[in-house]
């Protein structure tokens, strides 16, 4: 070595090689995943060079695309896939610990049966007597039904087909941040208007003006990621060519995405749709094509609780933007008039003739299959009439996300055989009678299609990272053992459903036939087409009734519940989504209730006061958070806490909120949750909060 | 050191005007340093570990109150209050990167740097949280960032295993390194793209682009500490 090398350059030019990014899909043939001694290692994977693979993040049904850094058979890091179309490299909290997903202490580590319901004891059980049991389940037909989770996944696709040849029900799909954006609203509202049952995308990014209502776009809605990208550009200025994008917001408290608004406007839950009529009033006499209701603006403005003047300006600047949206969030359509307010709020987009362009709203181009809260109380309802005698269980956990009041664990019992393939021991497995593990998402094949994240038609793949850690199985696998379908197996199956994007060409990559295809798929994360589609204006022109919001009694408030970086509650095991804090409270580990300093001020509350908060449906205790931006006679509760199962970072901590929502549902089949009304009584107690905030100096006290 | 040819001054920008408050970038910089959770209690206790974080305040009263966000990490000071105060030199500054360190091995958690950093960027680890982590949760701790014990100070490094990695790259390939070749864990995870990482003498690259913004700013300017962190201002109603 030569004298003029010091040793830290030495140490530094050893260390040659280690950042080498060599992104990689499996071989085209490899079909499971199979350990393999470190002397017969495949090539592309070298002792102190990490390892790339592109695949799907499952934390919430948005489908952002994910790099996964593996070291030595060990997924160390996740990082956003930069080709992707939805997030562009970027990912969230949640994304983010997914691999404290993968590597929680405790999942479920094999299958086993519980002699009795809701005891934690389990009896072993092989994967021969659980496939057999499986294969009993499925021959009983249409008394056999499945739960599943939001996303539009092979696994979703695979229980649709099953449901075709082998006669079992047709797939239920619940999730609870479907419920918070009351998704079947919004696709019933854009299949009214344009005649098809799409979500429909915002181009925030090209937009000069947003107005929101009550829609948390860079929290949880829909797609955040992407929202959040979009929301980058439309905040970006480049000198004459594009002003910074004004954001105008409407919602009861001040949410993140409220927070980062110009203007903020905290209006009376339910009114959303009632303001968006006014709003087009307004517009119609400021030359826009709109059909004018008999809804006046100033008594609109006063139930909405803002001022006229508030209101007109809003107008104002709508009618002087070039690419103005309108976005109809769940805080808006979760009420009992949900679905007029939506259509109200989607048709304000149509008058600029922005649909499909730059800064405009589009319809995704795949088919939504909103699952809404109706589909479930049919299935409750069949449940308890004892149609159901087996019940799959995967990718929800029913007993923690729905309200309380469907009463879910009653019908639950009404049925014979509950088989879970929940990956963590959640409230649902814990009353399941057979576990059989499926794969984290981490360790398993799949695809599934982009819905809200993008115009254009993408469908994500998913592959194994790591090698499974446990006797877990693919569900895909343990349902096509029943040899109901012509499918060897769960990648023969994912190739056929493949073959049409093949065909169809015109994607970000292309491939003569399957074999290459399933490679670059594999290699890229997914197939993804530059054409976005345009969504074909109908446009019914009536305008929809005005309703008016509920009306609140003596000393009740109203109740927004909002989804936080828990998501729908299985984040909640995750303990470092556990202790980043929520930004507005910057509270950790545990849950809250916001009120108004001045009215925690009559009521004599004080921060960290425990409190019952009571509706017709149940109640739950939660210490108090003085809030400043909510309405006055509005109370929040963030959801995702309050689990008692789920594993020792999830269990025993906050309250869930769903136990007071009554199942009351609006015109789409989707929870009104919004017009839940509550009482809030002192407890005597105090149970401080851990916040990151000092507490010195927050309103006089400590 | 004549020998020593890794180029940059090592700067870092955070545009408030795009930033939304939605913490991807404490969890990404958690999950890229090894940081360790402690826990509800301790949390409470203002114990946590988290190199960054997100400030908020709010100003005005209801109902025209309005919250300002700002991601706070080490400033990477150029007269960096910590550094003096130290008596076994554990927190010094680097000749290679023109970045603040902490050396581990040398810390013997006096706190000293901490009470003297204006930012209250640095973190003590009060008790063996990453050693505490259950198996196999721990299988994901990144083999290129050490896990710190006990009465040890730790804080922000800029990420100081990527810059290696991304020089090392280049020398290997026998180029200068790229612009935004190299990206802190934060600027990687943020969502919103406001967060800026880059080489402060290289004058076309993003960082010193932005740096020449009229909306820039820095934390407590008047005590000259001269940080590396740079914030452009929120242009609207809202930020900065």
């Amino acid at each position: 070595m030569s004298d003029s090398i010091s040793r830290r350059r030495f140490l530094q030019l050893t260390g040659l090689g280690a950042a080498a990014a060599v992104m990689t899909g499996c071989g085209p043939a490899s079909r499971y995943v199979v350990r393999r001694p470190y002397t017969d290692m495949p090539e592309y994977a070298r002792l102190g060079e990490s390892t790339y693979y592109a695949t799907t993040c499952t934390e919430c049904p948005a489908g952002c695309g994910m790099i996964m850094r593996t070291f030595e058979g060990r997924a160390i890091k996740a990082e956003g896939n930069p080709a992707h179309p939805v997030n562009s490299g970027k990912l969230c909290s949640r994304g983010l610990t997914a691999v404290q997903g993968l590597y929680n202490p405790d999942r479920i580590k094999g299958p086993a049966r519980r002699a009795k319901r809701g005891e934690e004891s389990l009896a072993p059980l092989s994967w021969d007597e659980a496939l057999g049991e499986v294969k009993t389940a499925l021959s009983a037909g249409v008394k056999t039904a499945f739960l599943l989770g939001l996303a539009p996944d092979h696994l979703y696709d695979l229980v649709s087909e099953l449901a075709e040849t082998a006669g079992t029900a047709k797939p239920v799909r619940y999730g609870a941040l479907g419920m918070f954006e009351a998704r079947a609203t919004l696709v019933e509202a854009a299949r009214q208007l344009f005649g098809e049952a799409r979500f429909p995308f915002f181009d925030v990014a090209g937009a000069d003006l947003v107005i929101s209502f009550g829609a948390n776009f860079l929290e949880t809605w829909l797609s955040p990621v992407a929202y959040t990208r979009g929301y980058s550009q439309f905040r970006r200025s480049f000198g004459a060519d594009k002003a910074r994008g004004y954001f105008i917001s409407f919602e009861a408290r001040r949410s993140l995405t409220s927070g980062v608004a110009d203007e903020w406007h905290p209006v009376v839950p339910g009114s959303e749709g009632l303001l968006a009529l006014a709003l087009a009033n307004l517009l119609a006499e400021r030359g826009w094509n709109l059909p004018v209701s008999s809804v006046d603006p100033a008594a609109a403005a006063e139930a909405a609780g803002i001022s006229l003047e508030a209101l007109t300006a809003v107008a104002d600047r709508a009618a002087k933007a070039a690419r103005p949206l309108f976005i109809p969030g769940g805080q808006a359509l979760a009420h009992s008039a949900g679905l007029e307010a939506a259509r109200s709020i989607l048709a304000l987009n149509l008058p600029k003739g922005t649909l499909g362009q730059s800064g405009g709203m589009s319809l995704s181009p795949a088919a939504a299959d909103a699952a809404s809260m109706k589909d479930v109380q049919a299935l409750v309802d069949r449940m308890n009439a004892g149609q159901v005698e087996t019940l799959f269980v995967h990718g929800v956990n029913p007993l923690f996300e729905l309200p309380a009041g469907l009463n879910f664990a009653g019908a639950l019992g009404k049925v014979k055989r509950v088989i879970s393939f929940a990956t963590y021991p959640d409230e649902t497995a814990l009353q399941a009678d057979l576990l059989l593990p499926d794969h984290s998402a981490l360790e398993s094949w799949g695809y599934q299609r982009t819905l809200a994240g993008t115009a254009a038609s993408a469908i994500a793949a998913r592959q194994p990272v790591v090698v499974p850690l446990y006797d877990t199985r693919s569900s895909v696998d343990v349902l096509l053992s029943a040899g109901l379908l012509p499918y060897a197996d769960e990648v023969e199956f994912i190739q056929s459903r493949l073959l049409p994007v093949l065909s169809a060409g015109g994607g970000n990559f292309d491939a003569a036939e399957i074999e290459t295809f399933w490679a670059r798929f594999l290699q890229y994360g997914g197939w993804w087409s530059a054409q976005g589609a345009q969504p074909a204006a109908q446009a019914a022109a009536e305008a929809a009734q005005p309703v008016q919001p509920q009306s609140l009694g003596e000393g009740k408030f109203r109740l927004v519940v909002y989804p936080t970086q828990l998501g729908d509650g299985s984040g909640a095991n995750r303990p470092w989504l556990q202790e980043t804090p929520n930004t507005s409270t910057t509270v950790m580990w545990n849950s809250w209730v916001e009120i108004n300093p001045k009215t925690a001020e009559e009521l004599g509350l004080h921060n960290d006061d425990v409190v019952l908060i009571k509706s017709d449906a149940g109640e739950v205790e939660a210490s108090v958070y003085l809030f400043p931006a909510i309405r006055p006679d509005t109370l929040a509760i963030p959801f995702g806490q309050g689990h008692t199962a789920l594993g020792r970072y999830a269990e025993g901590r906050g309250c869930n909120p769903a136990e007071v929502l009554a199942p009351v549902l609006n015109a789409a089949g989707d929870l009104a949750l919004g017009d839940t009304l509550v009482s809030i009584t002192p407890t005597g107690r105090r149970r401080p909060l851990s916040r990151y905030e000092s507490k010195v100096g927050v309103y006089g006290e400590h | 050191m004549a020998e020593e040819t890794n180029q940059g001054v090592w700067g870092l920008v955070i545009d408030l005007n795009l930033c939304t408050g939605c913490n991807a970038c404490v969890t990404a910089c958690a999950m890229e340093n090894n940081i360790p959770w402690v826990g509800e209690e301790d949390a409470g206790y203002g114990r946590s570990m988290s190199w960054i974080n997100m400030q908020r305040y709010w100003e005005g009263e209801y109902p025209e109150v309005s919250p300002s966000y700002q991601p706070v990490m080490c400033q990477q000071c150029g007269r960096a209050p910590c550094e003096p105060v130290c008596p076994v030199f554990a927190t010094v500054h680097s000749e290679s990167e023109q970045i603040n360190l902490q050396v581990y091995n040398r810390c013997i958690g006096t706190r000293y740097c901490a009470n003297n950093c204006p930012y209250m960027a640095r973190k003590f680890n009060w008790f063996d949280y990453a050693y505490n982590i259950p198996e196999p949760m721990n299988y994901y701790l990144n083999p290129s960032v050490t896990v710190r014990r006990r009465g040890v100070m730790e804080k922000c490094t800029f990420c100081v295993q990527r810059i290696h990695d991304g020089q090392e790259n280049a020398r290997a390939q026998g180029r200068a390194v790229i612009d935004g070749e190299i990206m802190t864990a934060c600027q990687q995870a943020c969502p919103a793209d406001a967060i800026i990482f880059g080489d402060m003498t290289d004058p076309e690259s993003q960082v010193s682009q932005a740096l020449r913004s009229q909306r820039k700013y820095v934390l407590l300017e008047e005590l000259g500490t001269q940080p590396k962190v740079t914030y452009l201002k929120g242009e609207g109603y809202y930020g900065g």
